[in-house]
């Protein structure tokens, strides 16, 4: 056998493992319903922050802990403890990706991270006029 | 409707140099192809293409002239201008504007290729018309996405000419066009305040001139595969192929730098799809250019060297598809949005994807078969191991950047997982040791074969300074990472040994070390990754109120401290005062002092950090960190909460007062916050010693029991409902360490809820702010060795072309 074919299977093995670890090691996106199936499992849940529900953040208790309500895109509410901070320009979020674990019996999302969009930032803003 | 004051004549302009440019590319690309037949027709053909490409060139002047032009008078009538541009930006960032959008930045993109396309023409001598074809193929191809022409109701391309805000179809419906003085009302949306930074200066050139610089082994590699002369394109390929990785690597740590500076993200790295796309071609570039310098010295490892190149170019274009066409979604924070041109970037791609695979294909019996192995002890089989190390570790970083892709074609559902950066770092850590260590050795073999007793003599001192050196970083920082440390080994190695090699070997000619100092700098930049990295050390620690163990471990985010205005806390060594905010223009800035304690336990001030929160009414609040450097360390912080809602400094009340109350129902174990506690409500009880209260007994008493917690300790608070006859006279229960007062209002017996007010004093609604702050250890080695890869590229270019 020459050099060539043991780097050679060296490499094709190298990189059917990258492929196996790498699809091993990602989270779901789902709704909450499918979240309740499995508590405890992590998961990407995509959804719109409810606008009429109240959110809590009491940073002189707890800096890292957040509460909101959240309505996922199969129209699905849960209420969300986010362990973090709330993040700066929450309220004009459009959509938001939660990351984290359904908590039974309690109901609730307890996310680790979030992402937002946020339309305002990238997108939005019409022509006006100015003074 | 006649609209006044309008500048139409510019985008006229602008588009006659889009529409110019991209016609005298497309003949350029035509006469060049005929040119390099070499036939009795070719050099009339060959004139042909080359004023040709001199017009396209000029057009694309033309068109950066004109955009310039543009953005400089603020005619924001034009949709581009109006979206990356306003009256009240600086007028330094106006280059910043101009390469915001994606038009701006293919743009930019194509400017850089005709700066080469004008230098190749003068420099590739026999290889000019096939090379030269391909460049002006691939300006064809770039053109066009600036083209924003209907062909069959597809729209090609973007034109930053054509498109009028008013006829823009998101604004079609808005009054003020109806105004024929509308401009005179309007103002630019303004350029996002992150890229308000002169990073964003030099960045974005910088990067996008390395990814043009990938154009030109792959045109060689073509023309050699095309013409039959698969050795002759290595050496003129070779010096682009390095000034390639030079300034792509620097364009790469440039981003890092803006990151680290400009971004909230809390590093310089985070793994980012953006920042794969473009670290994925630099790793197969510099691959690339290690092959052609091993063919070149023995003509081996053709066939790879043909693949890398052509890879690399191939790459650029998958991560221009994959930052562009809004693919990566929610996956990345800096993605451009999608302008309905990726079905366009994919035929783009494909095209020469399949060029590149179907010459390589039919040249495949021309290669010469190697009877004779290249020896184990050869410095061209551990180059050779090096680029598909390279390789390999490219491929990791690719397929899971393409997750969404993979799910997009096969319809999965999969997402990143929480770890992002952990996982590549896993599998990144043994390709980085592997590198560097072939770094360290590869100098000391020589093509063909190396007598190996003579190379572990000229090895062994290195090693074992390194060695030492490990085991003297290992115990001054700390380094208490036993899984990083043979990475820290490897890179003091590969550090050590080449500075070794310069020194004994190459007797300190700085003119022919230009290969052991961009060594030195790369084992630099890696040593600085994993020190400030592995060592990074996050600060600001709060305590949790609530527990979240059952969740595992790492859950919470517990990264974030809370600092109340004129209150000295311990964080890190030091001591901090948030000492309050303060607002120029749209930024606010939050003061923090930094003291340390001398002997006599005195507080000395040693810093002042001011992170910020932007406020632009168009794109919201974004934070931007503030960093101390030092020549060890940096202090990173950056603010990520802040109440943004009373910028108007208060006049401070007499703290004693109490605020108006706040009413809240609660049936047993409900919870309730004040801005300082958690107040529980635990029980009801009608035993109650009347006399302590001064009731008379035939009052009817009920006390409420809460318990009170905020982040030190528990308090209790029993406020009493008293009807005294037949009116409510409450007795209000203090808690005055937290400046709490409750009163109990109501009994619903009918279902056990009842009513209290809850007042607060004043001083606790005190400003404050909730930061994030990171000791970054020895980060400098990491920009030092940038620099010191740079210079060392450029000395072995420098040598290269000398020969």
């Amino acid at each position: 056998m020459k050099k060539i074919h043991i780097i050679g299977i060296v490499i094709i093995a190298v990189a059917i493992g990258a492929i196996f670890t790498t699809l091993n090691n990602t989270s779901t996106y789902a709704s909450f319903s499918e979240a309740c199936t499995e508590p405890g499992s992590e998961f990407h849940v995509v959804g719109k922050r409810d606008k009429e529900k109240e959110m809590v953040y009491e940073p002189k208790v707890d800096a890292n802990l957040f509460s909101f309500y959240m309505t996922d895109n199969k129209g699905k509410e849960c209420k969300v403890i986010l362990h973090k901070n709330k993040p700066q320009d929450f309220e004009h979020s459009e959509q938001i990706v939660l990351i984290g674990k359904m908590k039974m019996p309690e109901n609730e999302f307890q996310a680790s991270d979030i992402l937002m969009k946020c339309p305002s930032k990238y997108n939005d803003g019409k022509p006006q006029a100015s003074n | 409707m006649e609209y006044l004051n309008e500048h139409l004549w510019i985008g006229q302009v602008g588009n006659l140099f889009v529409i110019l440019s991209f016609v005298f590319a497309l003949l350029a690309g035509l006469s060049y192809f005929f040119a390099a037949r070499e036939n009795e027709a070719a050099p009339s053909w060959k004139r042909i293409a080359r004023i040709s490409f001199r017009i396209h060139a000029l057009s694309v002047v033309g068109i950066v002239g004109s955009l310039f032009v543009m953005l400089y008078s603020h005619y924001f009538e034009y949709e581009y201008v109006w979206h990356h541009s306003s009256k009240e930006m600086p007028m330094r960032y106006i280059l910043s504007c101009f390469w915001e959008g994606q038009e701006g930045s293919f743009l930019l993109w194509t400017f850089w290729h005709v700066v080469i396309g004008l230098i190749l023409q003068r420099t590739s001598k026999t290889f000019e018309a096939p090379v030269m074809a391909t460049i002006s193929l691939v300006q064809a191809f770039l053109t066009s996405m600036l083209l924003g022409i209907f062909v069959f109701e597809h729209r090609i391309g973007s034109n930053p000419f054509t498109v009028l805000l008013r006829n823009h179809p998101d604004f079609s419906n808005i009054p003020l066009f109806q105004n024929p003085h509308y401009l005179d009302k309007l103002d630019g949306r303004g350029l996002n305040p992150l890229l308000q930074n002169y990073w964003m200066t030099i960045h974005p050139p910088t990067l996008f001139l390395g990814f043009a610089l990938t154009v030109v082994p792959f045109a060689y590699a073509i023309a050699g595969l095309w013409k039959n002369r698969l050795n002759e394109w290595i050496k003129p390929a070779l010096p682009w192929a390095f000034i390639g990785v030079a300034v792509l690597g620097v364009g790469i740590l440039m981003g890092g730098a803006w990151a680290y500076e400009a971004l909230s993200f809390g590093g310089f790295w985070a793994w980012d799809p953006v920042e794969n796309a473009s670290l994925v071609p630099w790793l197969t570039l510099v691959g690339t250019a290690h092959l052609l310098l091993i063919n070149k010295n023995n003509g081996q490892s053709l066939f790879v060297a043909f693949f890398l190149a052509i890879l690399t170019f191939v790459l650029i274009l998958y991560s221009t598809f994959l930052t562009r066409s809004g693919i990566l979604g929610d996956s990345s924070v800096h993605a451009f949005t999608d302008l309905g041109m990726s079905g366009q970037l994919l035929i783009y791609l494909f095209f020469f994807l399949f060029l590149g695979v179907f010459l390589l294909f039919k040249n495949r019996k021309n290669f010469p078969k190697h009877t004779e192995e290249e020896g184990i002890w050869s410095r061209e089989f551990w180059m050779f191991v090096g680029a598909i190390v390279l390789l390999v570790s490219s491929f990791q970083i690719m397929f899971y950047t393409s997750m969404p892709v993979w799910n997009k074609l096969f319809d999965l559902h999969k997402a990143p997982a929480k770890d992002v950066i952990g996982f590549y770092n896993s599998w990144q850590l043994p390709f980085a040791f592997i590198t560097t260590l072939l770094i360290a050795v590869g100098q000391y073999f020589r093509y063909k074969s190396t007598d190996i007793k003579v190379f572990l003599k000229k090895m062994a001192a290195s090693f074992i300074f390194s060695l030492g050196l490990t085991f003297l970083v290992f115990y001054t920082i700390h380094f208490d990472k036993p899984y990083y440390s043979i990475l820290l080994f490897s890179s003091i190695f590969a550090a050590v040994a080449n500075a070794n090699y310069m020194f004994l070997i190459l007797k300190g000619k700085i003119r022919k070390a230009g290969a052991s100092v961009a060594h030195i700098g790369f084992a630099l930049v890696m040593l600085g990754v994993l020190i400030s990295t592995s060592k990074k050390d996050i600060i600001s620690q709060n305590t949790s109120g609530k527990s979240v163990e059952s969740l595992g471990e790492k859950f919470s985010n517990n990264d974030n401290i809370l600092l109340t205005q004129g209150d000295t806390l311990p964080m890190g060594k030091y001591l901090v005062t948030y000492m309050g905010k303060r607002t120029v223009g749209i930024n606010i800035y939050f003061d923090v002092d930094y003291f340390t304690k001398d002997a006599n336990g005195k507080l000395k001030k040693e810093f002042t950090l001011s992170p910020l929160v932007q406020t632009n009414p168009r794109m919201g609040n974004v934070a931007e960190p503030d960093t101390r450097h030092f020549p060890t360390f940096d202090v990173y912080t950056h603010v990520t909460f802040a109440d943004l809602e009373n910028l108007k400094e208060k006049k401070e009340d007499s703290t004693d007062e109490y605020a108006t109350a706040k009413n809240h129902t609660l049936k047993k174990g409900d919870t309730i916050f004040s801005s300082n506690a958690i107040i529980v409500f635990d029980s009801l009880s009608t035993r109650i010693d009347k006399s302590k209260y001064k009731l008379a007994e035939k009052d009817i008493a009920v006390q409420a029991h809460f318990r009170v917690l905020d982040i030190k300790k528990t308090y209790s608070a029993s406020p009493l409902y008293v009807i005294h006859d037949n009116l409510i006279q409450p007795v209000p229960f203090k808690v005055d360490e937290l400046g709490l007062q409750f009163m109990f209002w109501k009994i619903d017996p009918s279902n056990g809820k009842i009513e209290i007010s809850l007042q607060e004093k004043k001083s606790n609604t005190k400003d404050f702010i909730v930061m994030q702050a990171i000791v970054f250890p020895y980060i400098n080695i990491l920009w030092l060795g940038a620099i010191i890869m740079a210079i060392g590229t450029i000395l072995a270019i420098i040598e290269r072309i000398r020969k």
